[in-house]
């Protein structure tokens, strides 16, 4: 369980996260939905390290994750596929599956081929395109490959910002099927940060409504999909 | 006939050296997005510390291997020490902007350059002295013809070759490599798939102090040793790297045997004064017609 | 202080020039003759170092190639007091126009390059440039050089103020320049141009979109950059001789070393690391007065100090010494 206490996350002046409090239950997809600069993304990258929060309290499994390096979180089984397709494009599609097992080669070394066998499942066609480099691929093709990345490390959170951006509705809904997937089958929980709210909330469990930084709902997806009220002032639809 | 067949010769043995100088500016300017002035000072000490141990009745090859193991860890701490500390720096007003982010490293690597010269000095003397070759540096003889290509000049290109195969193969296939490459192309990816950023930086400047410490040793038995002689290598490894890329390892290999070649031409055809007004003319018109050199990508930083 | 307008600018400028040049006038009359000497040398490698603070700490440009600009300044006045007689009142003058030539082709070049592109090539014209007089053996005589010095007072001069000892007559043609120079710099850093530049070091793009044409602007400063420059190398020149070995690109590094060492993006911080890079080497042999150092020791000892010292201020406090100041006007 991920439980996020008051936090607060600033650059220099700008306030991004005022204050927010929210919890990823096991095995549960929890979506944050909001507008553009509402502070979703900065919520991701405070988790996994890559922002330093201000004030507040990041506690996952019992134990405050607060002040780690990126690094170092990935080692506790919190796995980020950053906005905007995040891989290596000049890196082959192999190499940047593997990028994210080097961590393990030490004490998981028979598992690691058997990892990224299963993201070639996963995916097949990144198994065809195993050899060429990531930045010859298809816009779903690369979002496929930055999950592949983050899942191979066999996390217990994933992180997921944005994965629809800029693909096309078949391609996002093929990619959050996979999620869900391995959500239901293998207990994997996920934080899932979208833009796109219905189908976020289409397959989410729980959502938390993020504005200017503040959580304005946090309540089961279904209830929040019904709440037209809601949708109307936040998401302008 | 004899002139071109000296100069191309030459130009190969004096390029090989010339990449390796540009291969080690290049690994740490994509590792650490830092240009190393300070690179050739690592080289010129560690040739020193090599020479001593030489001169001290140690075999050629005893002086050979801790002089690059001396460069690895010169490398290693230069960026423990300085580069490490200003990094983490980043939120002063100072080095807020771009430009000073830029600039303050590279003057760093300056203040690194003159401490190593100032304490060589103090350590050694400031006048020149020999240092070894491991291999004849006369010509070989064909018939009656002496050939202008010494035994030396095989044993720098073969070994310039070897070390080529070995850092590719090692950036390629193995694990650390990756890391390596990782790091130096998206260090926030290479962060959230677990690769410990710090180490792999700390890495490639051993790498590269140990590369340029390779290329003091080939090259101070035809120039000699002083506390300042590297400085002129420095420069042309630097136009080498820009020539053929900053980003790209094989740029600089490609850059160095062009340098090499221009400078050997140009003493032999022309006068070994015009070289560093050839080597000023490459570098202008490298950056005028391709600023991220030949190989270089498009926009994995700007100039 | 950016509400400050032209005129109470250039009187600000003008008060602190005065006083420099009133303290500078006693010192340079206390003095022995050694320190002295020592003063008209910080006198002309401050004008340099403002150099520095211009291009480097008020645009974030850095250049290691100021030492061929003095170069140029150094060599054109020469041949100008050698080849025409002219009056070092003249051909300084001239020669300052001469280094901001220079200056506008070396600007050109570096628009388009930044950070240690810019700093590589500079250091490459740097070494390339001094090799010019080994090319063209006939106009600048190679390694010998061209011997040119202060010479001696005009005869009014002598009459009304008496005659001035060698030394001294350094400092009064150093200073007048040198005050020049600061009142010049002093202006620029407090006026329009001083904020563009400081608005391209902080961010090229941001400065852009605010109307800043920035490759004309970085093309402007390097001129300016360079008549302090060539200022500088036409003072240094004439200590004596004029020639490759003056101007190597040690003296591009002390420069650089002078300015941080102070602080990079003041005034004062360029006048203080000026006294630390000159005075160093006294104060080392009177510190270490009872040990007896060999020479190799003595020779290279400051040069290892000062560059202890700028890797030190480079990561402990990279705005230098007189730099702590200046943060809390922000």
């Amino acid at each position: 369980m991920l439980k996020i206490e008051n936090l607060v996350t600033k650059f220099g002046s700008v306030v991004a996260l005022d204050g927010v409090s929210m919890t990823a239950h096991e095995s549960k997809i929890t979506t944050v939905i909001g507008a553009n600069g509402a502070g979703k993304s900065t919520l991701l990258r405070t988790i996994s390290g890559l922002e330093h929060p201000a004030q507040g309290a990041i506690t996952w499994q019992g134990e405050s994750i607060v002040g780690r390096r990126p690094e170092d979180i990935v080692r506790l089984g919190i796995a980020h596929v950053p906005e905007g397709h995040a891989v290596i494009s000049e890196l082959s599609v192999e190499e940047n599956i593997s990028m994210g097992s080097l961590f393990r080669r030490r004490k998981f070394k028979s598992d690691i081929a058997k990892a990224m066998d299963e993201m070639y499942q996963l995916f097949p066609r990144l198994q065809e395109r195993r050899k060429q480099l990531a930045g010859t691929l298809s816009g779903g093709e690369r979002q496929m490959l930055a999950i592949s990345r983050a899942l191979v490390s066999r996390p217990q959170l994933l992180l997921l910002d944005e994965p629809s951006l800029g693909l096309a509705p078949l391609v996002v809904e093929q990619i959050i099927d996979s999620v869900n997937t391995l959500c239901r089958t293998t207990g994997l929980t996920v934080l899932l940060v979208e833009q796109n709210a219905n189908t976020a909330l289409g397959v989410a469990d729980h959502g938390v409504l993020l504005a200017l930084g503040k959580v304005v709902a946090d309540r089961p997806a279904a209830e929040l999909k019904a709440d037209e009220n809601l949708r109307a002032a936040y998401l302008g639809y | 006939m004899n002139t071109f067949l000296a100069a191309l010769f030459s130009g190969t043995s004096r390029g090989a050296i010339f990449a390796l100088v540009a291969l080690g500016l290049v690994i740490v300017w994509r590792g650490a997005g830092i240009v190393n002035f300070a690179q050739m000072g690592q080289a010129m000490f560690s040739t020193y510390i090599a020479s001593t141990l030489i001169t001290n009745g140690n075999s050629y090859w005893v002086g050979f291997f801790v002089a690059l193991f001396a460069g690895a860890a010169m490398g290693a701490l230069l960026d423990i020490l300085v580069m490490r500390p200003l990094s983490n720096k980043k939120k002063t007003e100072l080095l807020s902007s771009d430009s000073m982010r830029a600039a303050v490293p590279v003057i760093a690597s300056l203040g690194i350059l003159g401490a190593l010269q100032a304490l060589a000095g103090i350590l050694w003397a400031a006048e020149e002295r020999g240092f070894p070759a491991p291999a004849k540096q006369e010509g070989f003889t064909f018939g009656s013809n002496v050939m202008p290509f010494t035994a030396f000049d095989l044993f720098v290109i073969s070994l310039v070759a070897l070390t080529l195969v070995i850092t590719t193969l090692f950036f390629k296939k193995t694990g650390i490599g990756l890391a390596m490459r990782a790091t130096a192309l998206n260090q926030e990816v290479a962060k959230l798939s677990g690769i410990r950023t710090n180490r792999t930086r700390t890495l490639s400047w051993a790498i590269s102090g140990a590369a340029s410490s390779l290329a003091g040793l080939l090259i101070t038995p035809t120039s000699n040793l002083s506390p300042n002689t590297l400085d002129l290598v420095l420069i042309v490894g630097f136009t080498a790297a820009v020539v053929g890329g900053l980003d790209s390892p094989a740029g600089a290999v490609l850059g160095g045997f062009i340098l090499g070649m221009v400078i050997s031409f140009v003493t032999f055809y022309d006068t070994p004064e015009d070289v560093f007004l050839s080597i000023l003319a490459v570098l202008l018109l490298v950056l005028l017609i391709r600023p991220r050199g030949i190989l270089g990508s498009k926009d994995v930083r700007r100039v | 202080m950016s509400n400050l307008k032209a005129h109470s600018i250039a009187r600000k400028s003008l008060i602190r020039t005065f006083l420099f040049t009133v303290v500078m006038l006693i010192l340079g009359s206390r003095f022995d003759a050694y320190n002295q000497a020592q003063l008209a040398l910080v006198l002309i490698l401050f004008i340099g170092v403002l150099s520095v603070t211009i291009l480097t700490g008020i645009s974030g440009q850095l250049s290691l190639g100021q030492g061929a600009l003095m170069a140029v300044g150094g060599y054109s006045t020469a041949l100008m007091m050698i080849n025409y007689k002219l009056s070092l009142w003249i051909a300084i003058p001239l020669s300052i126009i001469s280094a901001g030539i220079a200056g506008l082709l070396l600007g050109v070049a570096a628009a388009r390059l930044s950070g240690p592109y810019l700093a590589g090539t500079t250091l490459v014209i740097a070494l390339a440039i001094p090799t010019l007089a080994n090319r063209f053996m006939s106009v600048f005589k190679g390694d010998e050089g061209l011997p040119v010095d202060v010479g001696y007072p005009p005869a009014w001069f002598s009459n009304t103020f008496g005659e001035p000892s060698y030394e001294k007559w350094q400092i009064y043609v150093a200073l007048p320049f040198a005050a020049i120079a600061l009142f010049f710099a002093s202006n620029i850093l407090l006026s329009r141009s001083g904020r563009m530049w400081r608005a391209i070091r902080d961010n090229e793009l941001a400065a852009s979109l605010n109307g800043v044409n920035y490759s004309r602007q970085k093309i402007y400063v390097f001129i300016v950059s360079a008549t302090f420059a060539g200022l500088s190398g036409a003072l240094y020149g004439l200590r004596g001789l004029v020639g490759p070995s003056v101007y190597p690109v040690s003296l591009s590094l002390t420069l650089l070393t002078a300015a941080v060492l102070g602080g990079i993006r003041s005034i004062s911080g360029a006048f203080i690391g000026t006294v630390i890079v000159v005075y160093l080497p006294d104060w080392i042999e009177k510190a270490l007065g009872n040990f007896s150092l060999s020479e190799q020791v003595s020779n290279f000892l400051p040069a290892l100090i000062s560059s202890l010292l700028l890797i030190l201020v480079v990561v402990i406090n990279p705005a230098g010494v007189a730099g702590t100041r200046l943060h809390k006007h922000k």
